[in-house]
This record gives structure tokens, C-alpha cells and sequence, in this order.
């Protein structure tokens, strides 16, 4: 899938080279399930990623990895190093099968995007909000005083795990960033565009948008190379079948 | 042990809002690690005042934000809009130790706010399972506690003064809720009562818990502003408050 190539560029070109800490999945990894609707209260909370106002970007992209395999990377520190509430940034990079149908692939984008809504490790209260593409994390005090305390690895291969439950998911490749240093803007633009990207393609799976006149979408067919064959393919199919 | 929630309705100025903070008061002292989430359903949010915490934002700040989302055509998918409320609902909570604060604020402007409402009302239920007591405060009636809170409630306690129509409209209340909500028990609180006041002997009024008297020490702290506990514990607010819960809790109370 092409249609993201030019995020996940960005996204790399953005990155150290090497990250701080990464981890090959392993179900052994994957951190303890916690309650779906458990809150975190403040005064059980060591700190909270993106907390504060401070920047946090959540973003799931389709493509290629470098390393087609199910890995976590860190940039930046891990749980245990931070104290405070600090910027956070988390991608997702998933690989779908090339064997699988095309269309069925574009009309599951979404769902397997949502799918980072169903995360609930203990200890790692998780709240995304879609329209700003933030996503900020409660970490619980009691996971990071527990003998083997909660780290991005365990969370990492917890969403991992969630997500190769779809049979289209090829790989998966999760970024967790908390470098001080790192782009946020940046980062934040490219969840912006990412986000516009999956909408668009779900707004050209529907059977009444192809007035591009009056399309909001309009400027990421546009952009993104491939968007707009995907569109008139569509639109040529639901023609020719008379739908 | 499951959640037990107190919702206090009534014609205005019967001082549910008092009352609700006497309970807040007393379950917090009686079960000092037990959580308490408080919910201002009073447009009013008056009970900021008698609980001395300022909600960051209000549930209707977060419904009027996700309704310009939906317009805008950003959020209008189910995963997405129960995401969004959950992300949102979490700022809005105060927290003090183990007392959490919730304000419902306004009600609706003009429009239909259903959709968001629907999604509002099941992250406040998903949260409640976190809490060993929810007190809420709410408006004249039920409805707006079933439509914009919950729908199931342990303990319905409507509050009334001496007045003939204030009794009528707990009544009223009382047996609207025996339609619109799941509720345990029902019992009824007398509230700022002339002395010698007896409850009237009437078949489709509640049980009742206690009768109050007038309470000048809470008017006056009321009209300074002070909070529910800056009052001294034998003020009768505070005896009649504790009469009803122990009534209301039985035999629960030693287990909780």
C-alpha cells in the first residue's frame, strides 16, 4: 500500500537512525490486561505521557516498515526513566497482506485503525481523541513499582498481539517516542495527514461522493499519489455494475 | 462490592444540594478509602460550592465540542465518538483524595444532542464501576438524571420542604422514577421544616428517612459560601443527613 509512502518517509526521516530501545514481539512481552473501564485517578497517577498540555500525537499508518517484522521502538525513555509529564508520540506501522484481496484491504483500514481503541494494559490508561489525534496515557504508580515494571516493550506487543488478531495484518511496527528533542509538530502534522488519508479512502468507498467539486477531501486526492486512481477505479466499478 | 449510587431530587431551593454534600461529608468520613464520585446534575452547579472543587469543564462543554466535531464532519462514527468522550470526560473530573467531582452544567441549547448524550452517558456508566459511591445532585426531576447520567440508581431520595407543593411534586417525582429508572429504595427526606412539623400520612409518599429543621448555621454558611466542611458535626443537616444514610445503608452498611 502506496498510499501512505510519503508519511512513512517523513515519519523515518524524522527519527534517529537508532532507536533507544526496541524489542521483537514476543507474547511473553505483552503487559498484564487491565480493565476497559478502569480510570486512573490522579492520585494514583506516576505521570501522564502527553499530560500537562504538553504535545501528543497518535497516529496508525499503512505500509512498509523497514524491518518487515513485529518489532516495538522507543525513542526516547522508557517508562521507568520518567518521572514527569512529558510529550508523547505513538505510531503504528502495519503491513497488510499482499495476498489479500485489494478492495477488502481498503474497506478494513478503518477497522484495524480503531482497533488502538481496545488497548487496556494495566496500569496504562489510554484515551485517543480521534479528532485532534491526541493521545494521552495515565501511568499507574502501582506498574512502575510492581517487580517487573510496565515498559513501552510490554505495551508495544500488547497492541501487537491485538492487532495481528485481523488476519489481513502482515506485520506491525509500534513507535513510541518520548525524546525531548524530537519534532512534535512535525509529528503531529504527519498523524494530521495520515488521519486525512484513511478518511479520504473511506469517503471514496461510499456510494455518494464523487462530486469532486464539492468534496472536502478534494486536497488529499489530490496530494497523495494513488488516491485519486483509487477514486475513479471505484467510481468506474459502481458505473459498471450500475450501483 | 457493587457501585451504590444516591440520586437527590425535588423542587427547587429544598436543599438537595446541601443534603447531597452532607452525604458526600458523611461517606467520606464513615469510609475514608472508599472513592466518592460527586455529580452536579443541577444546571446550577451549586454544589461546587458546598464541596469547595471547581470542575476543569463541564459535561455539556465536552457535548458542545464533540456537536461542532459532527458538524464539521470530523467524529461521526460510534468507535470514534465513544472514543472522544472517554478522552474528553476524563478532564473533566476534579478529584480531592478520594472524592472525584463531575458537573453535568447546562442543559441543551437549542438542536438534538441525543447522539452525544448516548455516548457521554455510557463513559459516565463505564466510570462509575471505578467508585464505591456516587452522589448525585440532581434537577427537579429524574428525567434529566435517566437521559444525561444513568439509568439505574440504588437510592432515590426525593427532598421536600413543609410546603404542600413541594410534597406534591416528590410525589410526583417518586412515582415517575418508579417508571424511568432502576432503583432499590426510595425513601424521603424533610428538609427544612418548621418545628413541630409532621410528615403528612400519605399512601403514595415514600418512606420517610428524616425530618430536618430549619438549620440557620448552614444558611449562613451557605450565603458565605462555605463549603459542607466548614460546618460542626452536630449540625442537624449533618444528624438528619446521617439518620437517612444509616436508614438507606441497613444492613449494608457494616459490610461496606
Amino acid at each position: 500500500m502506496n498510499l501512505y509512502k510519503v508519511i512513512l518517509d517523513s515519519l523515518y526521516s524524522l527519527l534517529p537512525r537508532q532507536p533507544d530501545k526496541s524489542a521483537v514481539y514476543s507474547d511473553a512481552l505483552c503487559a498484564p490486561e487491565g480493565d476497559k473501564n478502569a480510570l486512573l485517578f490522579r492520585a494514583d497517577t506516576a505521570f501522564e505521557l502527553g499530560g500537562s498540555g504538553k504535545a501528543a500525537v497518535e497516529s496508525v499508518v499503512f505500509g512498509d516498515p523497514p524491518q518487515n517484522r513485529d518489532e516495538v521502538l522507543l525513542y526516547g525513555k522508557d517508562l521507568r526513566e520518567l518521572s514527569d509529564d512529558t510529550p508523547f508520540a505513538h505510531f503504528t506501522v502495519i503491513k497488510l497482506r499482499e495476498d489479500s484481496d485489494k478492495d477488502l484491504r481498503y474497506e478494513q483500514l478503518q477497522t484495524i485503525a480503531f482497533s488502538v481503541f481496545q488497548l487496556y494494559p494495566e496500569g496504562y490508561h489510554i484515551r485517543i481523541s480521534p479528532s485532534a489525534g491526541r493521545e494521552q496515557v495515565r501511568v499507574a504508580r502501582s506498574a512502575l513499582e510492581r517487580e517487573h515494571p510496565l515498559s513501552f516493550m510490554n505495551v508495544g506487543c500488547s497492541l501487537i498481539r491485538l492487532l495481528k488478531k485481523h488476519e489481513d495484518v502482515e506485520s506491525v511496527n509500534t513507535v513510541f517516542i518520548t525524546d525531548q528533542n524530537s519534532d512534535y509538530r512535525a509529528l503531529a502534522e504527519l498523524a494530521r495527514k495520515a488521519k486525512a488519508i484513511t478518511d479520504t479512502v473511506q469517503r471514496t468507498l461510499m456510494p455518494d461522493t464523487l462530486d469532486c467539486a464539492s468534496c472536502k477531501m478534494k486536497p488529499v486526492c489530490d496530494e497523495i499519489e494513488g488516491m485519486r486512481e483509487l477514486h475513479f477505479q471505484k467510481e468506474r466499478e459502481r458505473k459498471r455494475h450500475g450501483t | 462490592m457493587s457501585t451504590q449510587s444516591f440520586a437527590f431530587v425535588g423542587k427547587g431551593g429544598v436543599g438537595k444540594t446541601s443534603l447531597s454534600a452532607a452525604f458526600i461529608r458523611l461517606l467520606g468520613e464513615r469510609y475514608p478509602d472508599k472513592k466518592i464520585l460527586a455529580v452536579d446534575a443541577d444546571p446550577a452547579v451549586g454544589l461546587s460550592v458546598a464541596l469547595d472543587m471547581v470542575p476543569p469543564m463541564t459535561v455539556d462543554d465536552i457535548r458542545m465540542r464533540i456537536a461542532e466535531n459532527i458538524e464539521r464532519g470530523e467524529t461521526a462514527d460510534a468507535v470514534s465518538l465513544l472514543s472522544e468522550a472517554r478522552f474528553h470526560m476524563t478532564d473533566c473530573i476534579a478529584e480531592r483524595g478520594n472524592l472525584s467531582f463531575l458537573a453535568i452544567g447546562r442543559p441543551e441549547a437549542a438542536g438534538c444532542y441525543c447522539k452525544v448524550n448516548a455516548y457521554l452517558k455510557q463513559v459516565i456508566e463505564m466510570f462509575s464501576d471505578n467508585y464505591d459511591f456516587i452522589v448525585i445532585d440532581g434537577e427537579a426531576g429524574i428525567e434529566q438524571i435517566n437521559r444525561r447520567v444513568m439509568e439505574r440508581i440504588t437510592y432515590l431520595v426525593p427532598v421536600s420542604d413543609g410546603s404542600r407543593k413541594a410534597i406534591s411534586v416528590a410525589q410526583t417525582i417518586a412515582d415517575v422514577a418508579s417508571r424511568l429508572v432502576s432503583c432499590e429504595r426510595t425513601g424521603m427526606i424533610f428538609n427544612r421544616v418548621r418545628s413541630g412539623f409532621t410528615p403528612p400520612d400519605a399512601d403514595e409518599l415514600p418512606p420517610v428517612l428524616a425530618v430536618i429543621g430549619d438549620d440557620p448555621n448552614q444558611t449562613q454558611k451557605d450565603m458565605e459560601g462555605e463549603s459542607i466542611f466548614t460546618l460542626p458535626p452536630g449540625s442537624p443537616i449533618l444528624a438528619g443527613a446521617k439518620k437517612a444514610l444509616e436508614a438507606l445503608l441497613g444492613e449494608k452498611s457494616e459490610s461496606l
